[in-house]
């Protein structure tokens, strides 16, 4: 099967613009402050006792534990891809139910999806990039987050912080 | 391209079978059950069987979620 | 697709990454990722062949499903390690 090389460097592509939008929302929503749920303190803790940054740990918890940006991102993603904009918006509600069923008080998920679901129909509507896209580079781009080195990812997280804090 | 996909999702569920019967915590044998759930609904969604799909990913968390209530007792 | 084929890679890589790490809330973190990888794959499945709305909820009821039950899991280590 040949490996289109164009369509690599577009998925690339679309895992930054993901990358910048679930990391810019769940700082702007104050995610590293502290650990919503226990679950995502107990998470925290073991990364910053393995030597990564206390911050960075609880918002690496707070991703796994409710529904953020990241997860905003992701099924706003699918839900343009599947249906266009209605669909983008429809997975912004399903995203808020989740949110709720979850005790998680906080919007950093539903405003992750609106804005992705807003951004990424702009995109594939004014540019060759196709919705699909944006479900791989959201899942490369969390890839990077939750799946490469929690240590390291936490220090540059909580480096991020730092400069919002 | 759908039997690379069920060869990978196969992949996905023994070893996550594999998980669950070797490892001693409590904890991460509840992690093999979920990964190898994970593994198993896109199997029922190549088929066709959407609402079946969605009674699994449904079903299965909550099954261990009361699990979890009734082994450790307190609220979660 | 190739986009599928990623997200099933993905996944893959995770559940790797699960077998060989030791400390559980770790695995937890690794599960989240798997979580989004097979999110991907379901939606690159199911596609336009049923209802629209369907399959954005099929994914949506997973994908929420599966980060309340590591919500649980972890709410109850840290119980455990609270306790001790």
């Amino acid at each position: 099967m040949p490996v289109p090389i164009s369509e690599i460097v577009q998925i690339l592509v679309a895992a930054l613009i993901c990358w910048i939008i679930f990391i810019l929302v769940d700082l702007i929503f104050a995610l590293p402050r502290k650990g919503g749920v226990s679950g995502a303190t107990a998470i925290g803790t073991n990364i910053e006792l393995a030597g990564g940054n206390l911050h960075g740990g609880l918002m690496m918890g707070n991703i796994v534990c409710s529904p953020d940006a990241s997860a905003g991102t992701l099924l706003a993603a699918c839900g343009v891809y599947i249906a266009g904009l209605p669909g983008g918006l429809f997975a912004t509600v399903l995203v808020y139910v989740g949110n709720r069923i979850c005790h998680d008080k906080g919007y950093a998920g539903t405003t992750g999806a609106f804005f992705a679901t807003i951004l990424i129909t702009a995109i594939t509507s004014w540019t060759v990039l196709g919705p699909e896209l944006f479900i791989a580079g959201m899942v490369l781009a969390i890839t990077t987050i939750q799946g490469i080195s929690h240590v390291h990812a936490s220090r540059l997280l909580g480096k991020l912080w730092g400069w919002r804090s | 391209m759908t039997t690379y996909l069920m060869i990978l999702m196969a992949l996905v569920a023994v070893l996550g079978a594999g998980i669950a019967l070797l490892s001693k915590n409590a904890f991460n044998k509840l992690i093999g059950v979920a990964v190898i759930a994970s593994g198993t609904i896109p199997f029922i969604a190549i088929a066709g069987y959407l609402d079946v799909a969605v009674a699994v990913a449904l079903l299965l968390p909550l099954t261990t979620i009361m699990i979890l209530k009734i082994t450790v007792g307190d609220d979660v | 697709m190739i986009v599928s084929l990623i997200c099933a890679l993905v996944a893959v890589f995770a559940t790797l990454r699960i077998v060989f790490e030791k400390s559980t809330e770790r695995k937890l973190v690794y599960l989240n990722l798997l979580n989004f990888a097979i999110t991907g794959v379901i939606v690159f499945v199911v596609g336009t062949m049923v209802d629209p709305w369907l399959a954005i909820a099929a994914a949506a009821a997973y994908f929420v499903g599966a980060t309340l039950e590591s919500n649980a899991i972890a709410s109850t280590l840290a119980q455990k390690e609270g306790r001790q």
